[in-house]
């Protein structure tokens, strides 16, 4: 499937799930004082952050605003 | 300083959430702004401070003995005995307690920080995917440094009067002579003999 036909709203969606996604696992990380917390912070939460914002920043450079009539 | 930071992350959440379930407000410029700080300049702030934290934390003496093959260790800085060096330096603050592993097992060069931190992953690995070594087996991999010492003891005028170390000191700047196994201060860490140890215990 193209980019531009998943739809600025959609891949809006999928990078704000993927950042809420992250930041829930950095509180855990945060919260929990073991040798794990950092692997889980550095590997899954920032994994999952950076993803989000890459997506973000995708939908931006390649995904044109949808008009209002397609309402997507 | 951690509440601070769960506190960016929870506006972080609270912000991004606006985008899960109403993405359809970024048509009007003003949220466009807002998913922009809302959904990349937060999240990277947020993950800037938790490395930042994350890294902090790492150094501390009870997050190295937090690890299970590290918990003699952590005990041996009890060993009530002047000439286990370890213990001696821990117990007198010549080392900050809370980062008393780290101040002298830290690499001081200037990827020192990115050596330790891949070093104890593959702590972590060993611990979690394979069979960890035991604690008494543990060895530094090209043994203790003298730089390590030297970066808190080189200079000062105790250690520089005494004729023992002005006589070695081109041999333990360049590491030929070891301040540990030279028979001067070869005592650190003895935990196969533990259990005969004394120990002290701090005033609470």
């Amino acid at each position: 499937m193209k980019l531009s036909g998943i739809g600025i709203r959609r891949l809006l969606q999928i990078s704000s799930g993927l950042v809420i996604l992250g930041l829930l696992l950095e509180i855990v990380s945060l919260l929990w004082f073991h040798p794990l917390s950092f692997v889980l912070f550095a590997f899954v939460a920032a994994g999952l952050i950076g993803l989000g914002i890459l997506v973000y920043l995708v939908s931006l450079v390649f995904v044109a605003e949808p008009s209002e009539s397609t309402g997507r | 300083m951690v509440g601070i930071l769960i506190g960016q992350i929870a506006f972080s959440i609270v912000l991004a959430s606006i985008f899960l379930f109403r993405p359809s407000l970024t048509s009007a410029a003003g949220w466009k702004i807002v998913a922009f700080v809302g959904l990349c300049v937060l999240p990277g702030l947020c993950l800037v401070g938790g490395m930042n934290t994350h890294v902090q934390r790492s150094e501390t003496t009870r997050f190295c003995t937090s690890c299970h093959v590290m918990v003699p260790f952590g005990q041996s800085l009890y060993i009530d005995d002047a000439n286990h060096i370890p213990a001696q330096h821990f117990q007198n603050h010549r080392v900050p307690a809370d980062m008393a592993c780290y101040s002298c097992h830290a690499d001081y060069g200037i990827y020192g920080p990115l050596d330790d931190k891949l070093r104890g992953l593959k702590r972590i690995y060993l611990q979690y995917v394979t069979t960890p070594p035991a604690a008494a087996a543990i060895r530094i991999p090209g043994g203790f440094k003298n730089a390590q010492c030297l970066h808190c003891h080189a200079g000062a005028r105790s250690f520089e009067e005494n004729p023992v170390h002005t006589a070695l000191m081109s041999s333990l700047t360049s590491n030929q002579v070891s301040c540990l196994g030279s028979g001067c201060h070869d005592t650190a860490h003895d935990i196969a003999n533990l259990e005969h140890q004394k120990f002290w215990k701090p005033i609470q």
